[in-house]
């Protein structure tokens, strides 16, 4: 089995990301003869068109029923922003699971007003830790500015997420459902945003070892 | 092309729930379908329209649900099979013909998918419709996963036309919202075979006054009910698994059931209690229901929403095991009545109830609670450059220069965040009478909010009632001008109520996904039709004080709504702009021109209480910044600045 929560914002991609994902790993069990695996997106969206706090679901496996994970036992954390990654993360994640984590900043109103606090990133990379969790970082936004477009930061996470021993599902195949899931004209953006994610956490996570 | 129009028979894909709902529907050979948006149910019907060029039937967006359910009726008597979708609350106003179709029944298959929202992500309230469903004394179903919601739906239809009685299909947010794989069935090609009887098997079957009379008609329904309980024995959607020598079951339904699967795996319960899963909330399987609660000493009924199987099971199993312990909602309550259910929660209800202890890391959950602390909340926004910014500080602006406790009666739409507050803001109640708040934001500016065209309606009765504390003003969107405002308003005028209504007009019914209306100029389809002008209908109601303005220039919109809120007698303001979204989709974005003048800016952050997500603050230099991603150029910040710093 393997559960990942994509955290966000509103309008940061976080459904397309999640919807990505599970065409990746319906494709996949069909082509391992895999009839027993089912997959399940439990989404909140809608009124959170914009700006609004977004979380998505993604479970895989055979023994799954409800769309949603139960605390403490999300494998992955793909936090597309860091307030959400903290605010998601800290009910989801297993001990000893990770986060991947964009730090590009969305502030909320509560923040701007000065109402409210934005948590330093490197107090939510401490607090995982304390969590037990593994965390890697990445300017996922900067990155897809490179690539074309600032829209293109959900694929750059994804590519993030692929390069990690805890994905389950091929590279290739991936891939392949971001090409049919994204606007024509912007799959080679979306590919190279892919691409670029990929490398970017494969050297970190070469420099680990 | 839309999977959920393919032809790849018995391939398996990711859907939507409402998408597997609206395959389900395309299986049936659906005829006619009628709805109005409402989340989480808009996706089923904007599916049906945009693959609706690959198959033959009708769909379009009603004025309301009330009409929306008329239309499927109507298709239905003459034979076609019919689909009316709504939301929880949409039901409320469906109510009228829903309560009473029922007695005459139906002849084309017609089936009611009603989307609830457990938890209230995206509505005023979190009621249960399968009460509804047991009201109107009709069948329920009630699908647990994305495969049972398709399948679900095309029986519905089948179920329908064998009982010549519309059915009812419920739905929750976490499964219309939430995705799953389906395997693709056949599509079924409408019959389009349509005719009319108005004696059709029963005299005057049409007519619910028609002799022998309503109560005939009421005895006809309960037999059409007797008959399908013998029916619904064998459904393959009601199923249990035999126990293994076990007093302990557990009866769960809908997406309960998935939640009730995955917490028995959890506690390690799995073969150790028997489980009866149930498709249908209304009726029950009394035979099988017999059949599975003997032997039981304690008995677990978990459903999202209200108690409606738990009542109907404590009910039955008084007459027939009154010795068994019931845990549910009620009494031995192991589940709250309120709020959602998930994995976690249900866990722990059936654990109190067999008496097993979850061992819980009590140090987790105190390193838990410190890190929480820093978690600050994120307040939902308008988007930048929404219309509805420039209204509320225009509103705020006309208020201030008239002394007193004005009213501002809200509604449902995009503009309902003018009511949502700022989640860090403290609010310290009182109990005066009359007490004036300042406005800091204008998500805090409206002050009553219930449901759709209940602003206007709630207005008069503060007129009638003789407040003189302040003005009284109602705000409401142009689809919910026609959904629900409209009697409201002759009634206005008719009494002479006191009262300044703003139609925040934008041409689209934008929260649920930007959905044609009558003032959009295009129809469901997408084809050109007549625009329906506000003003007009205003004035030919009688209103005689009638302002329309842009609310992209406050100064013009301030003016317009102080005459209006001066003006004795039913006063309309129509504030008409575009949803920004909308113009942004058709056109490309642009960097935007606005800036800030860095030497002017004096970090006074006026211009954050726009409210305007595109408008940032740099908390270290102090001075306020545009949001390039953002930013539209709607020139409302421009004009709020009292420095001249953004240009």
């Amino acid at each position: 089995m393997f559960n990942m929560i994509i955290a966000g914002v509103g309008g940061q991609g976080t459904i397309l990301a999640s919807r990505i994902f599970a065409d990746a790993a319906i494709r996949t069990s069909v082509t391992n003869g895999d009839n027993d695996m089912k997959v399940r997106l439990g989404e909140t969206f809608g009124a959170a068109m914009r700006g609004g706090a977004v979380a998505s679901h993604v479970k895989i496996g055979s023994d799954i029923y409800s769309p949603l994970i139960p605390e403490d036992k999300a494998d992955v954390i793909l936090g597309l922003e860091p307030l959400e990654t903290l605010r998601v993360g800290l009910k989801y994640i297993a001990p000893g699971g990770i986060v991947i984590m964009n730090i590009r900043k969305y502030e909320s109103i509560d923040v701007k007003t000065g109402q409210a606090e934005y948590p330093l990133i490197s107090d939510i990379v401490d607090s995982f830790k304390k969590l037990n969790a593994n965390v890697i970082t990445l300017d996922a936004t900067g990155i897809a500015i490179k690539a074309g477009t600032a829209k293109a930061m959900n694929v750059v996470m994804l590519g993030a997420l692929a390069a990690c021993e805890k994905n389950p599902i091929p590279y290739k195949i991936i891939k392949e459902a971001i090409r049919n899931r994204v606007p024509p004209k912007t799959v080679e953006i979306n590919f190279a945003a892919f691409k670029t994610g990929f490398g970017e956490i494969n050297e970190k996570l070469k420099k680990v070892i | 092309m839309n999977v959920v129009a393919s032809n790849r028979i018995s391939e398996k894909v990711l859907m939507m729930g409402n998408e597997a709902i609206a395959r389900g529907t395309i299986e049936a050979g659906v005829e006619v379908v009628a709805a109005y948006p409402g989340t989480p149910s808009s996706e089923i019907i904007e599916t049906l329209i945009e693959i609706s060029n690959n198959f033959n039937y009708y769909v379009e967006w009603s004025i309301n649900e009330k009409v929306a359910f008329d239309i499927a009726a109507g298709a239905s008597i003459l034979g076609a099979r019919s689909l009316v979708v709504m939301k929880n609350a949409g039901l409320n106003v469906a109510m009228d013909t829903f309560m009473t179709l029922p007695y005459t029944g139906i002849k084309g298959g017609m089936v009611v998918v009603v989307v609830d929202d457990p938890g209230a992500h995206y509505s005023s309230n979190e009621q249960d419709t399968r009460f509804a469903a047991v009201y109107a004394e009709i069948p329920c179903l009630e699908p647990a996963n994305q495969q049972e919601a398709k399948e679900m739906t095309k029986e519905a239809f089948e179920i329908s036309e064998a009982l010549e009685l519309p059915v009812f299909l419920r739905s929750v947010t976490r499964l219309s919202h939430a995705s799953g794989d389906v395997i693709l069935g056949e599509i079924k090609k409408p019959l389009k075979k349509i005719g009319f009887n108005k004696h059709w098997k029963i005299p005057y079957r049409w007519n619910v006054y028609g002799p022998p009379g309503a109560v005939s008609k009421h005895r006809w329904l309960h037999l059409q009910m007797e008959k399908f309980k013998n029916i619904i024995e064998n459904s393959k959607f009601n199923t249990f698994t035999l126990p293994i020598n076990t007093d302990i079951g557990i009866i769960a339904s809908g997406l309960g059931s998935s939640y009730a699967a995955e917490a028995i795996s959890v506690l390690g319960l799995e073969g150790k209690l028997t489980f009866l899963k149930l498709g249908f909330a209304n009726p029950l399987p009394e035979g099988k229901l017999k059949e599975f609660l003997k032997g039981l000493k304690i008995l677990i009924v978990i459903e999202e929403g209200g108690p409606v199987i738990e009542r109907q099971v404590r009910s039955f199993a008084q007459e027939t095991f009154p010795e068994i312990k019931i845990f549910g909602k009620e009494r031995k309550q192991i589940l709250n009545p309120y709020g959602e259910l998930n994995v976690d929660c249900v866990a722990k209800g059936i654990s109190k109830a067999v008496g097993l202890q979850i061992k819980e890391n009590q140090e987790r959950i105190n390193i838990k609670r410190e890190i929480q602390k820093k978690v600050s909340p994120r307040s939902s926004t308008l988007c930048a450059g929404c219309p509805h910014l420039g209204t509320y500080w225009a509103v705020k602006k006309a208020l201030q220069d008239r002394k007193g406790v004005h009213i501002i009666n809200g509604d449902i739409g995009c503009y309902e965040q003018g009511g949502y507050g700022v989640f860090s803001h403290k609010i310290n109640p009182t109990d005066d009478d009359s007490k004036d708040y300042p406005i800091s934001s204008p998500y805090e500016i409206l002050d009553t909010i219930y449901v759709m065209g209940s602003g206007i309606g709630m207005a008069m009765g503060q007129s009638q009632a003789g407040y003189k504390d302040g003005k009284i003003l109602a705000v409401a969107g142009d689809s919910t001008f026609f959904h629900a405002t409209l009697p409201a308003i002759v009634n206005a005028v008719y009494t002479k109520a006191d009262i300044t209504y703003l139609v925040l007009d934008n041409s689209w019914t934008c929260m649920t996904g930007h959905q044609p209306n009558p003032t959009t100029g295009k129809n469901t389809t997408g084809e050109m039709t007549k625009v329906i002008d506000i003003s007009k209908i205003a004035e030919a109601i009688g209103v005689t004080c009638i302002e329309i303005v842009d609310p992209y220039n406050i100064e013009e919109s301030v003016q317009a709504i102080q005459e209006a809120i001066d003006f004795k007698g039913p006063s309309l303001v129509i504030l008409q702009r575009e949803c920004a979204l909308q113009v942004q989709r058709r056109e490309k974005h642009k960097n935007p021109r606005t800036f800030i003048d860095r030497d002017k800016c004096t970090g006074c952050k006026q211009c954050l209480s726009l409210g305007c997500p595109a408008i940032t603050f740099d908390n270290e230099n102090k001075i306020a910044g545009i949001d390039s991603l953002l930013c539209v150029d709607c020139g409302l910040c421009n004009q709020i600045c009292s420095f001249g710093a953004i240009k």
